[in-house]
């Protein structure tokens, strides 16, 4: 009977069809799930806050945020079971399986933790309201989601780095655990998902402001308490009550939250990622100490261009970020409004400097095929101002420390009670919107850079995107056959 | 005389502590150094100072040690620690104590650091003690950094070649910088002996003399942050802060302070309560040494070999964020570069109460001093994972 049984066919697909696929699923598989590691954070930070200052932004704010993580979360985990089940079985099953039996242990608890996650998250968004009465305990499971799902993703940022930086492929735990670019990449995703989280709080609270403020049309609140000052002291404090007073009205007006929510989501996609560009450099080394040929693909080869994209969103960001906070400050009549334009300056030098092309060829091996290594103004189309030591690095610098003061500038204003929430025009919401729309392209293109780094291999040096031939003999055992090559 | 010796003990023991206390004043000394005003809240946030400086004063003790038995020589340095480690009862323990108590000490003297930064208790007047404390933080990691280059092993030799090739990256006078500190354009036995001049002698009278204006500073100002509680419980704040500057025991109220920071709400002697949690959280830091000291101990790798092709040399832990930027940064004007960086950013801590001028000691109110802080720290603690995880995988 199981002789007659006929062969089982392959999936109708060729390697540029996969790769669409897995794309596709994978771009949307990112966002999401970078989106649920940082909304677990920033929620838990702002349940804190909310408890330590009696602060009802912040609650609502993290109440708004968990119910986002729950609808999101549902989308996603079909995704993601769509992503597995299908797309890397169906499609790149040879790689797939040899790749869960090199990191079964890290996938094995990335799924415990997808439990936990479950768990916890369904819990706080079935019982959000009935456990005001307990905020201590719902702090401590807002804490406990942020928790378990920094470990999924640490866990899943083991097999992405080994993807890239195998070592030679050695499948002991312990050395993929501390992978060359484990590290690196878990501090990056850290950040940038946090980062990440706050752009989009940012672009929900402007699209929700835009229309809290056509409705609610000149409504201006008075969100500064008055000041009790003492005897020659410049210092002051605020009553209690004149808090209290101050918060309730902040929180339950749509026009106040929105506009404070906006910038808070600002301040952490700006702050964060100001400390991007030399997290991102420490990867980028070790890639190039441990993976050459990805690295020279990223900087010499097909995808060099499309680092210089990243380059340039990653400085849209800083003035996208700019240009909303001095709107904002202006709108208050705050100082350092002439800080942050001086900061626009050095940022918009600084962006193109950075983005600036090395050479005006696709790849470096045009240019030398095409014999014009030298200089553009000496007739070649090498563009020695682009190079990445030093010029690049000092914009990246520049990029960095002027990121700093915008932030630093703003939160300030907000500090010393000067900034009024509901001020914001609503046309500078724009900004907030262009920065979620920006931040989201730029983790698009870093995933299309890492993953096209490592081609033609889906495991550097390990294994083949073409016919998913298993090259390293460390790994050759870990292989199975793929449906489409059974003989 | 002879009455002195026929009298009893203990009568004999008083009257030579009187002759003494006349002489020298020590119970006036002692009463002074204990009996002093304190504030009541944030006490256990206070501790750190107070460890550090035992912390030192156990790497002294455990440096003596040492010098009994090392020679700073290129030949038989390795050799003496070699018979320190093996033949002697102790000699490894207390190797490893040394070695754990740097470390223990960075960290310490980092966190007290830190609660100083965060409670801005480097404000007026306390100025100095900041511009102190900043200048014994950088000598802690100049004696950590020299002492890790006697030992002449292979790890103790090539921090000596790579930490006194650095000088040479400064344009101009960076070669004669290098020269003289090597003795010579190459790592010698000049190098190491004025390596040890240093780590002994130069930086320790550095360290005791700041110490003593340090604390001096101390005892004039008092204590002082934002843990320790300032403001006023009454609903007349004047009327309160006039009261308790009246009857503020010495070194309150502080001087050339605003009126709300200079006298803190409530206060304690110094002796016995912040003095019980000073003892308790020192003895933690040493019982951690002790432990570490004798279960860890310090390694000894093969005597230094310049001719060697397989040793990897990989630095100290508190030396990774400064390999980190020679790493990311090749070539020599880079280099510079990020050497200047940091000069300029230790340079910006030392005189950091200079450009904190704002009157506002809370540290929410103060982000533009915070942010820039904490972005620094934030890459120093970043650059030192990654420079650990770089470290593993070489």
């Amino acid at each position: 009977m199981l002789a007659a049984a006929p062969p089982l066919q392959p999936i109708p697909t060729s390697n540029v069809g996969g790769s669409i696929a897995v794309a596709i699923v994978a771009l949307f598989h990112v966002q999401i799930a970078t989106f649920l590691t940082g909304a677990s954070f920033l929620i838990a930070v702002s349940e804190g806050i909310s408890i330590a200052r009696g602060d009802d932004r912040h609650e609502r704010l993290a109440g708004g945020l968990l119910k986002a993580m729950a609808y999101v979360f549902t989308f996603g985990a079909a995704l993601a079971i769509f992503w597995v089940l299908f797309v890397l079985l169906g499609m790149w099953g040879t790689f797939f399986i040899a790749l869960t039996k090199i990191t079964f242990w890290p996938f094995i608890f990335e799924a415990g933790l997808f439990l936990t996650e479950i768990v916890l998250l369904y819990t706080l968004y079935a019982n959000w309201d009935r456990l005001r009465a307990y905020r201590r305990a719902r702090f401590g499971l807002a804490i406990l989601l942020a928790i378990a799902l920094w470990w999924q993703q640490f866990f899943i940022d083991i097999v992405a780095s080994y993807m890239l930086t195998p070592n030679g492929g050695d499948t002991n735990q312990l050395a993929q655990v501390l992978n060359p670019t484990d590290l690196p990449l878990t501090i990056h995703r850290t950040i940038g998902n946090i980062a990440w989280a706050g752009a989009i709080v940012a672009f929900v609270a402007a699209l929700r402001y835009r229309r809290a403020k056509r409705r609610e049309r000149d409504v201006r609140v008075e969100d500064i308490p008055l000041e009790h000052s003492v005897g020659a002291m410049s210092a002051t404090w605020y009553t209690q009550a004149d808090r209290a007073r101050a918060l309730r009205v902040a929180a339950t007006n749509n026009v106040a939250f929105f506009d404070w929510a906006g910038t808070w989501g600002a301040i952490w996609a700006i702050s964060l990622t100001a400390l991007q560009p030399w997290i991102g450099y420490s990867f980028a080394k070790e890639v190039q100490l441990h993976a050459y040929p990805a690295w020279y693909r990223m900087m010499f080869g097909d995808i060099s261009t499309v680092f210089l994209l990243q380059i340039f969103l990653l400085g849209v960001i800083f003035i996208l970020g700019n240009l909303y906070f001095w709107r904002r400050m202006r709108a208050s009549g705050t100082r350092g409004v002439r800080t942050q334009v001086l900061m626009l300056g050095f940022l918009v030098v600084a962006t193109v400097l950075a983005a600036m092309p090395a050479r005006f060829a696709w790849t470096y091996a045009d240019m030398v095929a095409a014999h014009k290594t030298a200089a553009w103004w000496d007739g070649g189309w090498n563009n020695p101002i682009g190079t990445m030591i030093p010029n690049k690095v000092i914009a990246l610098m520049v990029l960095m420390i002027a990121a700093l003061v915008v932030v630093t500038s703003v939160v300030r204003a907000h500090s010393r009670g000067e900034l009024r929430w509901g001020d914001a025009t609503r046309r500078s919401q724009w900004l907030l919107l262009s920065l979620g729309v920006t931040v989201s392209l730029m983790m698009a293109t870093m995933g299309v850079i890492r993953e096209h780094s490592r081609q033609p291999f889906l495991i550097e040096g390990e294994i083949t995107i073409q016919g998913q031939q298993i090259l390293n003999p460390a790994t050759q055992g870990q292989g199975v056959p793929s449906i489409g090559s059974t003989p | 005389m002879v009455r002195f010796f026929t009298r009893p003990f203990a009568k004999r023991s008083r009257s030579a502590y009187r002759w003494f206390d006349e002489r020298t004043g020590s119970t006036e000394l002692v009463h002074k150094g204990l009996y002093e005003a304190v504030p009541e809240k944030g006490g256990w946030a206070y501790t750190l100072g107070s460890a550090t400086l035992v912390l030192i004063l156990l790497q002294l003790f455990t440096g003596i040690f040492l010098l009994l038995v090392y020679t700073p020589s290129f030949t038989e340095g390795w050799g003496t620690l070699n018979f320190l480690q093996t033949n002697d009862r102790f000699g490894a323990w207390v190797r490893g104590m040394h070695l754990w108590g740097a470390y223990v000490l960075i960290l310490v003297i980092g966190l007290h650091m830190l609660r100083t930064f965060f409670s801005a208790a480097y404000k007026r007047p306390r100025e100095l003690n900041w511009v102190t404390g900043a200048l014994l933080f950088f000598l802690v990691i100049g004696l950590a950094i020299t002492g890790a280059m006697l030992p002449m092993d292979q790890a103790a030799y090539w921090t000596l070649v790579v930490v006194t090739n650095i000088p040479h990256y400064v344009p101009g006078i960076g070669d004669g910088l290098r020269q003289l500190w090597r003795g010579s354009d190459f790592v010698g036995q000049q190098s190491l002996t004025r390596t040890f001049a240093i780590h002994i002698w130069v930086l320790p009278f550095l360290l005791f003399t700041l110490i003593g204006v340090h604390l001096y500073l101390l005892r004039r100002h008092g204590e002082f942050g934002s843990w320790v509680n300032y403001t006023p419980a009454t609903a007349d704040p004047e009327k309160e802060l006039a009261e308790r500057l009246r009857r503020a025991e010495p070194p309150y109220p502080t001087r050339r302070s605003e009126r709300r920071w200079a006298v803190p709400r409530r206060t304690v002697e110094f002796f016995p309560t912040q003095l019980f949690k000073d003892t308790a959280v020192s003895l933690l830091f040493v019982t951690v040494i002790f432990v570490f000291g004798y279960i860890v101990g310090a390694p000894l790798s093969a005597q230094g070999n310049p001719a060697t092709l397989t040793y990897v040399p990989t630095p100290e832990w508190f030396f990774l964020p400064l390999d980190q930027v020679l790493l990311l940064a090749p070539g020599t004007d880079l280099i510079f570069a990020g050497i200047a960086l940091i000069g300029v950013a230790s340079v910006l801590m030392i005189v950091l109460p200079f450009l904190d001028r704002s009157r506002e000691r809370q540290p929410l109110r103060r982000p533009e001093v915070l942010l820039p802080g904490f972005f620094l720290i934030a890459l120093l603690i970043l650059l030192t994972v990654i420079g650990a995880n770089r470290l593993w995988n070489l």
